[in-house]
C-alpha cells in the first residue's frame, strides 16, 4: 500500500505509512498582492507555507490556529477549491493507488470532489437562497448523472432522516430553518456522494452551544456509520479536543506542532500550542486563580510580510538570537509528535491538566 | 414536484422533533413569492404600480381615452381656459360644463374668455363622438367621456394656439412619451448584462478591457453627441424615426453603469459560499451563470431597469423642449410644454403646463415602483 | 445609600411585526450591582441584548417596552442618590442623552459597525468627551491618548490618528473600550464583546476589562452565549431563554449548583477537555420559532424534567438562599403538591 520513495521525499520523518488517506507535503498557496492599472505583482501573501501533515483513514485531523494562519486555505487546497502554487497532496484512493491531487486540473478532479467533500462554516451563506433543500442537496447528483431522479429523491429522503430532518421538508426553501437546520443540510449535502473524507470548515462555530453539541455528536455519528475520515478545521480548542484524534497546529500558514490530541494537550512542545492552550476560557470559575496561564502579546504576524526566522519569535517569550535568523524545520520528537521550535526539548511548557 | 410519502421511521430522532411536519405559507415560498409579499407591504410602490400601469393603458387605448383626435383644432376656441366639471343638475346627478363667451379687446383684437352659466353643456361617460380608428384599424366612435353633443366645445384642461384639446393632446403624446424611449434602454439592457458579464465572469485582460472601455465611454459629453447625430440624419426620415435612432445609437453607450452593477455582482458572487459549494459539485459553468448567479440578482436588474425608465421619459421632454428631440406635427409631452417656453404665454394661459403635470405623476410613481421592487429585490434580510 | 446600581422589575419589550407579536422581552428582572460584573448568557434570539439595549433606550424601533421598570439609582454627590426610571424616558430626550455614552456606555461585537470608518479613532473617541465634558479639545486630546494607553494599544500617540480600518479586531475592540470608558461610565454593557476575536485576543480583551473594571469601578454587565466567558469574568450570572430568565445566582453556585434543567443542560453540552471523551450531552430540539412560543414554561418542550403541567403553568420565581433564584415547577413545592392531589 505505501510506497517507500515518497515517504521518503516526505518533510515529515518516521511517519508510520500504513493506513494513509492523505498525505500532505510542503502544500504552498501563494496569493500575488498587485498594484496599479496593469497588476504588477508587488509580492505574495504566503497563506499555506510548505505545509505538511497527513490523514489516516478513519481518523478525525484537527487544524486549529488563530484567524489569518492559513487553516481555512488548507482545508480548501484540499477540496481544490484552490490551486496550490506548489507541493503535493497526496491522495490514497481505497484501492490503495495514490494521485497527486496538487496537479490534476479541471474534469480529472470531477471523481475526487466526490470522494472528498467540504462543510462550510456559515450555513446562511453556503445553501443557495433560491433553491429548495432537495435541489440543494441533490444537484450534484443530478449534474453528474450520478443517479436517476427516482433514486435521487430516495437517496435523499433517507440521507436528511439520518442527519435529523423531516422529508417533508425538502421542499423548503433555507430561509425557513435555523441555523442548526441548515448546517444539517450542509451536511446531507456533503454525504450524498458517499464520500470517504469531509473537510469541516469551522462547520459548528456559528453556533449555538445547544446545538453545537448536537451537530458535535451527529458528526461523529455519522462518522461510525459512513466510515468517514474527517480533517476539522476549527478555532475553538475544547471543540477540537472534544471531536478529533491528532491535532495540527498553525501559524502564519505554517504547520508549527503535530501530535496525538491528548499528547497536544498534556504535553505541547512549541510555545504557540502553549499559549493556544492558555488562552481557552475555563469551563468552572473555580479555576479562576489557575497559575502560569500565557498571555500572547503583540498581533499575529502579517503572511505578506512575515518575521524572519521563526514567524513566532517576535511574540514568543523564550525567543533567542537563534530564533530571529533561522527558520526552525518540523521535525520528529517521538511517535509522531512533531514540531517546529530549536528549543523544544529545553522548554518547560504549561500543559493542560486533564481531569 | 410531487407531495413526498411519509416515510418517517419511529426510532429515527428529529432536530425538532417539536415541530410539526406541515408548512407554514412562507416556509415553502418561493424567491417570487417572497418578493411579491414584501413588495405589498411597501404602500407607496403599489400606488405607484398601479399609476403606471394606468399611464400605459392610457396609452395603448388613447383614441378610446380622449374625447377628440389631437390634430383636431377649432379656431373659434383659441386658448379657452379649462371647462370646470359640475356633478350635479337640480339635485340629480347630471354632469355638465358651463359654456364660454369672448369679449374682443378693442384696441389689441385680443380674446378674452368668460366662463357663461347661462350656457349648460351636458357631459358623460360613453359618449359617441368624433370617429376614430383604434391602433390604426378598429374604427369607433365611443369616447371614454366628452360632451354630449360633439358640436359643443369640452376643454377640460383648455385649448392650446389652435383650438386643440390640451387633454387629448396629452393622453396621444403619452403614446410617443413614454414608449420612445423603451428600446433604447431595453438594448442599454441587454449590452449591460452581456458585457457586465462577460467582464466580470472572464476577468483578468478582458475585464481590464472592458473598464477602460467603459471609462472612455462615460466620459463621452452626451447633449454635443446628441446636437451631432440630430445634424446628421437624412432629412427624408420622419421626426419619430429621428428620434428613435437617436436613443438607440446613445443607448449605445449608455450601458456602461448597468455593465458596473453586473460585474460587480458576479465579483461578489464568485466569493460566495454557496457558489463555491457548487462549483465543488461540479455544476457546469453554464448552470453555474444561468441557476445559480443570475436568480440572485435577476430582481435588482428589475428594480434598476424600472428605475431608468424615468430617465428615458425626462430626456424626451427636456430634448423636445430644447428643440433637439422630437417636432411638430408629432405629438408629445416635451413638444407640448414647448409652447411654454414665453413667460408670456406661460403668465396668460397656464393651462398649458398640464404637460408636466404628466411628468411629474409618471416620474415620481415609477421612481416609487423601483423603490419598492428593490426594497422587495432581497426577500432574505 | 444602597449598592444597587440598576434594577430591573418585570420588563417587557415586545416587536410588533408583519407576521405578529414576539415578546422579545417577556419579564425580565435583573439587578445590577454597583462595581459587580453580570453575565446575561443565552442562546442566540432569547432576547439578551434587546433587554440591555433598553438600558441605553436603544431599542430597535419596531420594538417596544410595553411594562416594567428599570430604575437607575443615580449618584448625585457622595451622599445623595435620585432615582431615574429609564423605561419612562424619552428616547431623545435630554435625560437620556446625558446618561447615554457618559453614565451607561455601550461596545458590541463587531466594533466595525459602531466606529464610523470616516474619522480616525482619536477624533470619535474626543468627540464624546467633548460632548460630556467641560475640556477643551487639546485636554481632550490628551485624555484620549492616555485612554488607548491604558486599553493596552501601542504607540497611543501614533494611532490616534488613525483610521479603524488600519486596526486589527482585537485593536478595534480596545478602541471602542476607551471610547467607552471615555466619561468614567458608572456602567458598562458589553455585547458579545469577544464572540468575533480569536482566542489569544478574547483572553487579553477579558484581562482587561476586569482591570479596567477594578480601576474604574464600574459595573458591568456582560452579554454572552459563551459559558466559558462567563466562567472567566462573571460575579453573577443570569440565565435567559425566550425572553425570560430562568435561573440567577453567583457564578460559583450557576456552574457548580445549577437548579434549572435548562442551565444544568447547557452546562453539560460544553466540550470539557478531560482525559475522557463521551457523547456530549445536548439539549433536544431547537429555540423555538418566535411567532411559535410555547405556553407554560416556555422551556418545556425541550425540558427532559418536564411534567405535564409545565406546558400549562408558567412557573414563578423561587428564591434559595444567597438571591439564587430560579424559576421551575420542579422547585415550587406548594402547586406541585397540589397538582399531584389533583390528579
Amino acid at each position: 500500500m505505501t510506497n517507500l520513495v515518497q515517504s521518503q521525499s516526505s518533510t515529515l520523518t518516521g511517519v508510520n505509512n500504513d493506513n494513509l488517506m492523505l498525505d500532505v507535503k510542503n502544500l504552498q498557496l501563494y496569493f500575488p498582492i498587485t498594484q496599479g492599472v496593469f497588476a504588477r505583482v508587488q509580492g505574495y501573501t504566503k497563506a499555506a507555507d510548505d505545509v505538511s501533515f497527513f490523514i489516516r483513514q478513519g481518523e478525525t485531523v484537527g487544524l486549529v490556529g488563530e484567524s489569518g494562519c492559513g487553516k481555512t486555505t488548507v482545508g480548501r487546497c484540499i477540496v481544490r477549491a484552490y490551486e496550490p502554487t506548489g507541493g503535493e497532496i497526496i491522495y490514497h484512493r481505497a484501492d490503495g493507488t495514490t494521485v497527486d491531487l496538487a496537479k490534476l486540473q479541471g474534469d480529472e478532479l470531477k471523481p475526487y470532489r466526490r470522494d472528498i467533500r467540504l462543510i462550510f462554516q456559515d450555513p446562511y451563506f453556503s445553501l443557495n437562497p433560491r433553491m429548495t433543500v432537495f435541489e440543494i442537496v441533490s444537484e450534484v447528483l443530478k449534474v453528474n448523472k450520478l443517479a436517476t431522479p427516482a433514486e435521487m429523491k430516495d437517496r435523499v429522503v433517507a440521507l436528511l432522516q439520518r442527519v435529523g430532518l423531516r422529508p417533508e421538508y425538502m421542499q423548503r426553501y433555507p430561509h425557513a430553518f435555523s441555523g442548526g437546520e441548515r448546517q444539517r443540510i450542509s451536511i446531507a449535502r456533503s454525504l450524498i456522494t458517499s464520500p470517504r473524507m469531509v473537510v469541516c470548515d469551522e462547520a459548528v462555530s456559528a453556533l449555538d452551544v445547544s446545538i453545537r453539541a448536537q451537530i458535535l455528536n451527529l458528526l461523529e455519528e455519522l462518522q461510525a456509520d459512513f466510515n468517514l475520515t474527517y480533517l476539522f478545521i476549527s478555532h475553538d480548542l475544547s471543540v477540537i479536543h472534544h471531536i478529533c484524534d491528532r491535532i495540527v497546529v498553525m501559524y502564519v500558514g505554517k504547520v508549527v506542532e503535530i501530535a496525538d490530541a491528548t499528547e497536544l494537550f498534556v504535553n505541547p512542545r512549541h510555545p504557540y500550542t502553549e499559549a493556544l492552550l492558555s488562552a481557552v476560557p475555563i469551563t468552572n470559575p473555580r479555576d479562576r486563580q489557575a497559575v502560569g496561564r500565557i498571555r500572547l502579546e503583540g498581533e499575529i504576524a502579517d503572511p505578506s510580510n512575515p518575521p524572519t526566522g521563526c514567524y513566532f519569535h517576535p511574540r514568543c517569550k523564550y525567543a533567542q538570537e537563534r530564533c530571529k535568523t533561522e527558520t526552525p524545520p518540523l521535525r520528529n520528537l517521538e511517535n509522531e509528535h512533531f514540531v517546529a521550535c530549536h528549543f523544544s526539548e529545553e522548554l518547560e511548557l504549561t500543559n493542560v491538566q486533564l481531569r | 414536484m410531487a407531495q413526498v410519502p411519509l416515510v418517517t421511521d419511529p426510532s429515527i430522532e428529529f432536530a425538532d422533533p417539536f415541530d410539526k411536519a406541515e408548512h407554514t405559507q412562507a416556509e415553502v415560498a418561493s424567491q417570487w413569492k417572497l418578493m411579491w409579499w414584501k413588495f405589498k407591504r411597501h404602500k407607496m410602490a403599489v400606488v405607484g404600480g398601479i399609476v403606471v400601469l394606468m399611464f400605459y393603458l392610457v396609452a395603448l387605448f388613447a383614441e378610446f381615452v380622449a374625447p377628440v383626435h389631437f390634430t383636431s383644432y377649432n379656431e373659434t376656441y383659441v386658448y379657452a381656459p379649462p371647462q370646470e366639471i359640475h356633478l350635479l343638475q337640480n339635485g340629480r346627478f347630471s354632469p355638465y360644463v358651463f359654456g364660454y363667451r369672448f369679449e374682443r379687446d378693442p384696441a389689441s383684437f385680443k380674446k378674452t374668455w368668460f366662463i357663461d352659466e347661462s350656457v349648460i353643456i351636458p357631459v358623460g361617460f360613453f359618449v359617441s363622438g368624433e370617429p376614430y380608428k383604434l391602433w390604426g384599424f378598429i374604427p369607433g366612435n365611443w369616447h371614454l367621456f366628452g360632451s354630449k353633443n360633439p358640436e359643443e366645445p369640452f376643454y377640460l384642461l383648455g385649448a392650446d394656439k389652435s383650438g386643440r384639446d390640451v387633454f387629448s393632446r396629452i393622453v396621444y403624446s403619452s403614446r410617443i412619451s413614454l414608449t420612445v424611449g423603451l428600446a433604447g434602454v431595453t438594448i442599454s439592457l441587454l449590452l449591460g448584462i452581456l458585457i457586465g458579464g462577460i467582464s466580470g465572469l472572464v476577468g483578468g485582460a478582458v475585464d481590464n478591457a472592458i473598464q477602460r472601455l467603459i471609462e472612455i465611454l462615460i466620459s463621452v459629453p452626451t447633449l454635443p453627441l446628441w446636437l451631432a447625430l440630430a445634424a446628421v440624419v437624412p432629412l427624408d426620415w420622419t421626426p419619430v424615426k429621428v428620434y428613435f435612432m437617436i436613443t438607440v445609437i446613445l443607448s449605445l453607450i449608455g450601458w456602461t453603469g448597468l455593465a458596473r452593477v453586473v460585474r460587480s455582482k458576479f465579483l461578489a458572487l464568485r466569493e460566495e459560499d454557496f457558489i463555491l459549494a457548487a462549483i465543488l459539485d461540479g455544476v457546469p459553468r453554464s448552470r453555474l451563470i444561468f441557476r445559480h448567479m443570475i436568480p440572485s440578482f435577476l430582481s435588482h436588474i428589475i428594480a434598476s431597469v424600472t428605475l431608468a425608465i424615468p430617465g428615458m421619459i425626462l430626456g424626451e421632454t427636456a430634448l423636445s423642449f430644447l428643440g433637439l428631440g422630437l417636432r411638430e406635427p408629432v405629438v408629445s409631452w416635451g413638444v407640448m410644454l414647448r409652447e411654454t417656453q414665453k413667460v408670456t404665454v406661460l403668465a396668460t394661459y397656464p393651462w398649458l403646463l398640464w404637460p408636466a403635470a404628466a411628468v411629474i405623476i409618471v416620474v415620481l410613481a415609477l421612481n416609487f415602483l423601483g423603490d419598492g421592487l428593490r426594497d422587495a429585490a432581497d426577500p432574505y434580510q | 445609600m444602597s449598592d444597587t446600581l440598576i434594577e430591573v422589575n418585570d420588563l417587557k419589550i415586545h416587536f410588533f411585526t408583519d407576521e405578529g407579536v414576539v415578546r422579545a422581552v417577556d419579564g425580565v428582572d435583573l439587578t445590577i450591582e454597583r462595581g459587580k460584573t453580570l453575565c446575561l448568557v443565552g442562546e442566540s434570539g432569547c432576547g439578551k441584548s434587546v433587554a440591555c439595549r433598553a438600558f441605553l433606550q436603544i431599542v430597535h424601533s419596531i420594538g417596544k417596552i410595553v411594562s416594567g421598570e428599570i430604575i437607575y439609582h443615580r449618584r448625585v454627590d457622595n451622599n445623595f442618590e435620585e432615582t431615574i426610571d429609564i423605561a419612562q424616558l424619552n428616547p431623545k430626550g435630554r435625560q437620556i442623552r446625558e446618561i447615554r455614552g457618559k453614565e451607561i456606555s455601550m461596545i458590541f461585537q463587531e466594533p466595525m459597525t459602531s466606529l464610523s470608518p470616516m474619522y480616525t479613532v482619536g477624533n470619535q473617541i474626543m468627540e464624546n468627551i467633548l460632548l460630556h465634558t467641560n475640556l477643551s479639545k487639546e485636554e481632550a486630546r490628551q485624555l484620549c491618548v492616555q485612554l488607548l494607553d491604558q486599553v493596552g494599544i501601542p504607540q497611543p500617540h501614533r494611532l490616534v490618528d488613525e483610521y479603524p480600518f488600519r486596526l486589527s479586531g482585537g485593536m478595534r475592540q480596545r478602541a471602542m473600550i476607551a471610547m467607552a470608558l471615555s466619561c468614567n461610565p458608572t456602567l458598562l454593557i458589553a455585547d458579545e464583546p469577544t464572540t468575533a476575536l480569536d482566542v489569544t485576543t478574547q483572553a487579553n480583551i477579558l484581562d482587561l476589562m476586569r482591570n479596567i473594571q477594578k480601576e474604574y469601578q464600574m459595573a458591568l454587565l456582560f452579554i454572552t452565549h459563551d459559558l466559558g466567558v462567563v466562567a472567566e469574568i462573571a460575579d453573577t450570572v443570569a440565565v435567559m431563554y425566550l425572553g425570560k430568565i430562568v435561573e440567577s445566582g453567583d457564578v460559583d453556585t450557576i456552574f457548580n449548583n445549577p437548579k434549572h434543567p435548562y442551565t444544568q443542560a447547557l452546562l453539560r453540552s460544553i466540550p470539557k477537555i478531560s482525559r475522557t471523551r463521551e457523547k456530549l450531552d445536548t439539549i433536544q430540539g431547537m429555540v423555538p420559532n418566535p411567532y411559535r412560543r410555547p405556553g407554560g414554561c416556555p422551556f418545556h418542550p425541550r425540558c427532559t424534567q418536564a411534567m405535564p403541567e409545565c406546558s400549562t403553568m408558567v412557573p414563578s420565581v423561587t428564591r434559595f438562599s444567597d438571591g439564587h433564584t430560579t424559576r421551575c415547577l420542579l422547585y415550587e413545592n406548594i402547586t406541585t403538591k397540589q397538582f399531584a392531589e389533583l390528579s
